[in-house]
């Protein structure tokens, strides 16, 4: 294998540079980077042939890591993502065959014009129609833009061909696999011959087939996955991969990526617009400047250097012009937010005051008498939510609970500014089913608030709305991931209980809380004890027997075993003093499995257990017997935390 | 985020951060050896799409939690 790329010091941090400024402004404008790095790293004299390949090594790992991601949250159309993928396979290996005939047939100065007309003809393109876009935004605020788009979709849509017809999920209708195949192929076409990928996958699954925006994005992401492997694979047998050139830009421009995506929630449509367009325009000019050189043999050498300079400055520029706005966007952002966010505290420390003796801090959410007082239940109306959504209402009902409902949208930091106005659709599509929650919880006269974010990681912004709001209880679904799967897919449901600070009550989508039985899963921990306490208060609540179990393993010595009797005994003495009919077992196996098997055994509709508390870090390297039972019960799990 | 999550946060990013020099300082220290297996050829192209494999998923890691770290995240949206 050759190296393309000189190695110096300075040169690597150059490349740093480059990576970051374009991870940045990729990030930001919505596309997969390469229409940066490509002519970027062509501007540094590295043949087109080994920027594109390159460019395909480093997204096909990137684009893994986002599906994976993006299948947990249930975004990705994979029957369609698989049909496409497979046909962008073979467009991308035409593309990179193409192109490497024409780097061995007419030598590298003819691959170098190939890529860059390529390249002026799509940025020409799309340029042009994101600057007249963001135009038309900034003139007339608030209008739609007039769109051909829904109307080409639509016609996809009507056309019937027996035979050849297949139904997509995301699309809601069948299609005909004579649109699928060549609109893959030529894609992948596109990304064997410049590497640009996400780009034109997501404006075609969008605007062609129909695809809504965050089923576009996020299944486009299997598709560039297939597309850079296979461009990696084929490239690479030719030697043409340079893993350096694209791990350096890995490291910076990952970065940047991120850094540009966040910055674009906070940016106004026509400015992720003009950033697009102008910086596309540039880099255009940047490209059509070089041409000459590749063209005319016999062009002076004052004229060649002149070009290139320019070129490379207007390249430059470009990154820069881009960086700028994207900053500066960031920074006006965070700081409006923060002032915002400063101004919603001070409006609620002024209400809570009395409220403060009744409403534990989250460290002691639990209230005293194992009550919960603040509940949130956090639905997106699938039908993994469809159970916690009734229970968690019935729980409200019941224990006069306050109730409150969120969902959390997804961002992405890629492609999702690329459609701004599906995004804030969907945003407007989740406000509407919290309603229709809401009006269900009404009517089941319970008063309730609605809250919606927006954030990476689902997880994350459910435990920070739950701390924000300081609830004693989170009501969630649960997705239902069997295998590998479940080893790859750490749910958000796991995660929540991983690094919440209040109790957790999981309802997979067939359970039920009948109030039948409570398990209570005791170690003779204090976590057991709270644990206990609140089964005594929803016991009282919903008229239930409770099954104490307290597990010993099979090499455990007789006296653990005695212990866990006298334990078993003591929370079933203090339950019975309460009133509540209790059924004690001492029981022998693997603690995960003996309970899972009770449970069903005993027709048990609510498992209570303690948490260790182990979050972040250490619940990673430990794991937990909850876990398991979390994953695998058929029945809500209710963890209770203690502080 | 609690001061706990936190410490563990800035714990594991760390760690994560060390884990991606460590890959990069490999990458380069090794580079002939590497270079010279991937140029025979065959199977040898696995060699780059494991070594991009591993590093975008370190380094990646790395840079997700970083910037959670330093609370850079997307505008969240109000009720």
């Amino acid at each position: 294998m050759e190296l393309f790329f000189d190695f110096q010091l300075t040169s690597i941090l150059f490349l740093l540079f480059v990576g970051f400024v374009g991870g940045l402004v990729s990030g930001f404008i919505g596309a997969g980077g390469a229409f940066i790095f490509t002519p970027a790293m062509m501007s540094l004299g590295i043949p087109a042939i080994v920027a594109v390949a390159s460019n395909l090594c480093y997204m096909f790992p990137k684009a893994l890591q986002g599906g994976l991601k993006r299948i947990k949250y249930g975004q990705v159309d994979v029957k369609l993502g698989t049909i496409m993928g497979l046909s962008a396979l073979i467009g991308v290996a035409c593309g990179s065959l193409l192109q490497i005939e024409i780097k061995n047939i007419f030598g590298e100065v003819s691959s170098n014009i190939y890529v860059s007309s390529v390249f002026v003809v799509i940025l020409a393109i799309l340029g042009a129609y994101a600057l007249k876009s963001a135009w038309y935004i900034y003139k007339y605020p608030g209008r739609r833009e007039k769109k051909i788009t829904n109307t080409i979709a639509m016609w996809v849509q009507s056309i019937h061909i027996p035979g050849t017809m297949m139904y997509f999920r995301s699309i809601e209708t069948k299609v005909s696999l004579l649109f699928v195949f060549p609109l893959g192929f030529a894609v992948g076409l596109l990304a064997g011959t410049i590497a640009v990928s996400g780009f034109v996958g997501v404006t075609v699954t969008m605007y062609i087939l129909g695809v809504p925006g965050l089923i576009a994005s996020a299944t486009e992401l299997m598709i560039a996955f297939a597309m850079g492997i296979g461009g990696t694979i084929i490239y690479g047998l030719y030697g043409f991969v340079d893993i350096y050139l694209a791990m350096i830009i890995l490291a910076g421009s990952l970065f940047g990526v991120q850094l540009g995506g966040v910055s674009a929630t906070y940016a106004k449509d026509y400015t992720i617009k003009i950033v697009m367009g102008s910086v596309m325009i540039l880099i255009m000019i940047s490209l059509l400047l070089k041409l000459p050189i590749y063209l005319i043999e016999s062009l002076h050498n004052n004229i060649v250097i002149s070009l290139n300079y320019s070129s490379f400055g207007i390249l430059v520029l470009a990154l820069v012009v881009g960086a700028s706005i994207i900053l500066y966007t960031l920074i006006q952002g965070k700081r409006q937010s923060a002032k915002a966010r400063a101004v919603a505290r001070d409006a609620q420390a002024i209400a809570p005051r009395y409220e403060s003796e009744y409403f534990p801090t989250s460290a002691k959410q639990l209230s005293p008498t194992g009550r919960f007082e603040k509940i949130m239940l956090v639905t997106d109306s699938s039908a993994f939510s469809a159970a916690a959504t009734r229970e968690g209402i019935r729980l409200a009902q019941r224990t006069e609970g306050e109730l409150s409902l969120m969902s959390v949208v997804v961002t992405n930091s890629e492609h999702e500014s690329l459609a701004k106005e599906l995004i804030e659709k969907e945003n407007a599509d989740a406000i509407r089913r919290l309603e229709t929650v809401k009006h269900t919880a009404n009517n089941a006269g319970v008063d309730c608030k609605v809250y919606l974010r927006r954030g990476i990681e689902i997880y994350q912004e459910i435990v920070d709305e739950a701390e924000e709001r300081r609830v004693d209880l989170i009501v969630m679904g649960r997705r239902d991931y069997t295998g590998i799967m479940r080893v790859l897919m750490r749910s958000s449901t796991a995660k929540v209980i991983g690094y919440a600070h209040c109790s957790v009550l999981v309802v997979p989508r067939t359970a039920k809380i009948e109030g039948k039985k409570i398990l209570l899963a005791v170690d003779g921990s204090r976590y057991s004890d709270t644990a206990a306490s609140t089964v005594m208060s929803l016991a009282k609540h919903i008229h239930a027997e409770v099954l104490i179990v307290s597990i010993t393993s099979t090499v455990h010595k007789e006296q653990r075993r005695q212990d866990s009797l006298d334990e078993v005994t003591r929370v079933g003495s203090f339950l019975t003093q309460e009133g509540i009919q209790v059924e004690e077992k001492v029981l022998s196996g693997n603690p995960a499995d003996t309970i899972l098997e009770i449970a069903k055994a005993k027709g048990v509709d609510l498992i209570v257990m303690g948490s260790h508390g182990h979050t972040g870090l250490n619940k990673i390297l430990l794991g937990s017997v909850s876990d398991k039972v979390i994953a695998s019960a058929e029945c809500a799990i209710l963890v209770v935390k203690a502080a | 985020m609690s001061k706990t999550n936190q410490a563990n946060a800035v714990m594991l990013t760390a760690s994560l951060g060390f884990l991606s020099t460590i890959l990069y300082l490999l990458l380069f220290l090794f580079k002939e050896p590497i270079l010279q297996l991937i140029a025979q050829g065959g199977w040898y192209f696995l060699i780059p799409i494991t070594i991009a494999f591993i590093l975008s998923y370190v380094h990646g890691a790395f840079v997700n939690h970083f910037w959670d770290v330093l609370d850079v995240k997307p505008n969240p949206m109000g009720e």
